[in-house]
């Protein structure tokens, strides 16, 4: 039963990490628009691709 | 949502009318273009790469700007200092600026807004909240000019202003942060309790050594205690400061009992008698301000809509000096005396004497009236009412701060402050209940002191857990946010949740006539014909001049196929003149007509008159359109008293009452006259149900028990409703209002549930026959059952 004395407190550490996490998302105003965040997946790294493949013009300018 | 019809703008989803078909090469295939506005739009997101944004997109977007270059010299005006210290924070290295933006409608627009703008050089960082129309964005001025910014929103189809956050919104904004923060705390510190509270009981059955026990009670005091200082304290602050009113609220025995528990578990822990109830303290604490945050929010989102005034007060004002040279400054510097210029199609910044110039005036917004106003030399205009057509000179009269519009303004924040509190129930009941549990509890302490001192302590505590107001306070918060969900499906946004309770007492319903019984647009109800000319080449003619107009009236004339007129001018304050195949025709008012064939002008001839040559050859009569569900509206609501208060004439007032069967009808009242109406009622004892849309409303709006803004309400109605209507369907009120019922009833329900509960365990706890378990078991089975009795309002 010992080995609890040592768990607990890692347990303990990991939930302070996490709210510490929460707390920063919360200030970074990460929870502020999340309709929007569910789409990116859908964009972001092929268009990215295509965008440096097909359009080096644009970028020249 | 991709284009099915081929007769539709593959970019903003308008029919294609005129004809005349624009392409561009979208995705591979060239798709038709209803504009080169649109047109302009698509191939700038196309050649920017951004193709994708049609493939995931699920809405439509908005028309684009056919005058796009004339739109971006406008914007210059955005890059003086004065203007930019009003919005932008300057860092030193970076600005920031937070822009409100049109047209926005689904995800797919912010992805391609940041795309777009994260292209440009001289941009940090952006952000778009969806959601909230808004976009954050930080760049290096000496590399790009705001006006640039706005001009590259505006090359893909949005169009954007600064914005500044109101004191109301920053707050809620602020409390929105805390309640998030606290929640996640209970949250996280709830999951590690329990933890621990299951492994202790199933010590009751098993067996855990003592000291393990006691290093799990030691743990869960620890965790418990930055939940019940930093999660609960928003009760605590509650309950104080009800205190310092004289009066207990529901936060009151909310905060004795988490007190009280998490004390008596802190002492159960410390002296190693009694039992400890860390995890119920947590989970009441994470369950209750989880429903306090719904409410809250459901709140906030209302007030991110009506946020934006900024349409109504232009910024700028072009001020002619003593040398008659013009310059541009701000609205809000302009003194009274000081002389301004307004040019046609412009919004007037503050309010005036004209002192040159005639024209014609859009007075709507203040008035509600829908007919423009003919105004010369010597007349009064108003900020925020637009200027039609002709140029003013005029002598400022007032500073923009003591405006028509903000006295209006300021008029409903009074009418807001008097506002009847509604009284709700759990309130009123906690309150009595919990003083006498409070005397109870108090009552039972002093008669087990005498009896058997050493238990005293237990079970005034225990009379304290198994009489927890959890189910109590949960009854109406649960009942609310279930049934404001259920209405934002409807498209029914309710700001303030208190006016369910007001709702089914309602016996006086009052409507506003344009924008909320009608269409606030104008068409053609009946034509008169002169000198044998043909009905559909009369249209068509009309059509052909109106084209050039940019009148409200000038929406009443369309046509597939209009004349062409060439020549065409604007003829201040009377109407349009042009040629059609050499001949001069007019449209306008009955001053336009050279000979009036007799016709004489009276007062109310509001008709539009058509010449041709010298031949008068048709008289229209304009008039606003009911819309369509307006007469299921106020079939639903025939069971109340039905008033109409409208800014209009007696003649379009009366003839929609009449269509409609609204038996008391009051027309040309201005806001405080509507104003003064419903305090009337209201100090008879009537409770009154207010449905409009115009700012002239928002007084109004504010005093009512219980208002509606409906359809395209003005930003200015929107903020003084408590309900907003967001899509366009007024049969959907008559939900709200038995939503309402309804919702009383749940609120009713899970009152005598929880009381008749306590009432139960009451004496069992005074007698002592409650061990500590049974108690909390009690607890969170009674607060269950109101939880799920109210979440059947959803269905």
């Amino acid at each position: 039963m010992s080995i609890i004395y040592v768990l607990i407190p890692i347990a303990i550490v990991l939930v302070l990490l996490a709210i510490g996490i929460f707390f920063w998302a919360v200030k970074s105003n990460q929870f502020e628009d999340l309709e929007r965040q569910g789409y990116n997946i859908l964009f972001d790294d092929d268009v990215d691709k295509k965008v440096q493949v097909k359009k080096p013009k644009t970028n020249d300018k | 949502m991709q284009n099915s019809n081929s007769q539709n703008c593959y970019h903003c989803g308008l029919p294609i009318i005129n004809g005349e078909v624009f392409w561009a090469d979208i995705l591979g295939e060239p798709r038709k273009m209803c504009c080169p506005g649109c047109q302009a739009v698509a191939e700038a997101i196309v050649s920017n790469g951004l193709e994708d944004y049609y493939r995931f997109r699920t809405e439509f977007a908005d028309k684009g700007d056919e005058l796009l270059t004339e739109t971006l010299d406008t914007l210059k005006a955005y890059d003086h200092e004065e203007i930019q210290q009003e919005f932008v924070v300057d860092d030193g290295s970076q600005k920031q600026i937070q822009l409100t933006i049109e047209g926005i409608s689904c995800a797919a627009c912010g992805w391609l807004i940041e795309k777009q703008l994260l292209k440009t050089p001289g941009i940090k960082r952006i952000a778009v909240n969806v959601s909230a129309r808004r976009a954050t964005i930080n760049w290096i001025d000496s590399e790009l000019k705001l006006s640039e910014i706005i001009g590259q929103l505006e090359s893909i189809g949005y169009h954007a202003l600064p914005f500044q956050a109101d004191e109301h919104e920053a707050s809620y904004q602020k409390e929105s942060k805390n309640y998030l923060k606290r929640i996640g705390l209970a949250g996280l510190m709830s999951m590690q309790v329990m933890m621990l509270a299951i492994g202790l009981y199933f010590g009751i059955f098993g067996s855990i050594d003592d000291a393990t026990k006691e290093f799990l009670h030691w743990v869960s005091f620890l965790l418990t205690t930055p939940v019940v200082l930093y999660s609960g304290f928003t009760f605590y602050k509650s309950a104080f400061s009800s205190l310092r009113m004289g009066s207990v609220n529901m936060d009151f025995s909310v905060s004795i009992a988490i007190i009280g528990t998490f004390v008596a578990s802190a002492w159960a822990t410390i002296s190693h008698t009694g039992e400890i109830y860390f995890e119920s303290v947590c989970m009441f604490i994470f369950l209750l301000l989880i429903s306090r945050f719904l409410e809250h929010r459901s709140r906030h989102q209302a007030s991110l809509i009506s946020a934006n005034m900024f349409k109504y007060i232009p910024l700028t004002a072009m001020q002619i000096d003593d040398d008659n040279k013009q310059t541009s400054v701000l609205a809000k510097h302009l003194k009274k005396g000081q002389k301004i210029v307004v040019r046609p199609g412009e919004t007037f910044p503050v309010d005036g004497v004209i002192i040159n110039g005639n024209g014609n005036v859009d007075e709507s917004m203040l008035t509600g009236e829908s007919e423009k106003i003919r105004k010369s030399t010597g007349a009064h205009v108003y900020g925020g009412t637009i200027n039609l057509s002709g140029s003013f000179e005029i002598e400022v009269e007032n500073e923009l701060k003591l405006s028509l519009v903000n006295k209006i303004l300021r008029l409903q924040e009074l009418a807001l402050s008097d506002k009847p509190k509604a009284a709700v129930y759990a309130d009123i009941a906690s309150k009595y209940f919990i003083v006498i549990v409070l005397g109870i509890t108090l009552i039972s302490y002093v008669g087990w002191l005498a009896y058997q001192p050493e238990r005293a302590f237990w079970v005034a505590i225990s009379i304290l857990v198994a009489t927890c107001p959890c189910a109590l306070s949960l009854a109406t918060p649960t009942a609310l946010t279930s049934a404001i969900a259920k209405l934002n499906q409807y498209g029914l946004l309710v700001k303030r949740a208190n006016i369910i309770d007001v709702m089914p007492d309602v016996d006086t319903v009052i409507f506003d006539k344009t924008g909320t019984l009608t269409n606030g647009h104008f068409s053609v109800s009946d034509v008169e014909l002169f000198n044998a000319a043909d009905e559909t080449f009369v249209y068509n003619l009309a059509a052909g001049l109106e084209l050039y107009s940019k009148h409200p009236i000038s929406h009443a004339f369309q046509s597939q196929t209009p004349c062409a007129v060439s020549q065409v001018v604007t003829v201040a304050g009377k109407g349009l003149q042009g040629t059609y195949q050499s001949q001069v025709v007019k449209i306008g008012n009955i001053s336009i007509l050279d000979n009036s064939d007799g016709l004489r002008p009276t007062e109310d001839d509001s008709r539009v008159y058509l010449q041709l040559g010298n031949q008068l050859i048709a008289a229209f009569s304009v008039k606003d359109v009911v819309k369509k569900d307006a007469k299921q509206l106020v079939d639903d609501l025939r069971s109340k008293q039905l008033v109409m208060l409208s800014g209009d004439s007696e003649i379009n007032a009366s003839l929609v009452a009449d269509s409609l069967g609204i038996p008391n009808v009051y027309f040309r009242q201005t806001p405080i006259q509507k104003l003064t109406y419903i305090q009337n009622l209201q100090a008879k004892g009537h409770k009154v149900l207010m449905i409009g849309d115009g700012i002239n409303d928002a007084p109004v709006l504010a005093a009512a028990d219980v208002s509606i803004a409906v359809g395209d309400a003005s930003d200015m109605a929107k903020r003084s409703a408590d309900i907003i209507l967001l899509n366009s369907k007024l049969s959907n009120v008559k939900f709200a209002v038995s939503m309402a019922i309804k919702v009383r009833t749940k609120i009713k329900q899970n009152m005598v549930w929880a009381i008749g509960y306590n009432a139960l365990i009451l004496p069992l706890a005074v007698a002592g026959y409650l061990s500590p378990w049974m108690a909390v078991i009690g607890m969170s089975l009674s607060s269950i059952i109101v939880v799920a009795n109210s979440i059947r309002l959803l269905r």
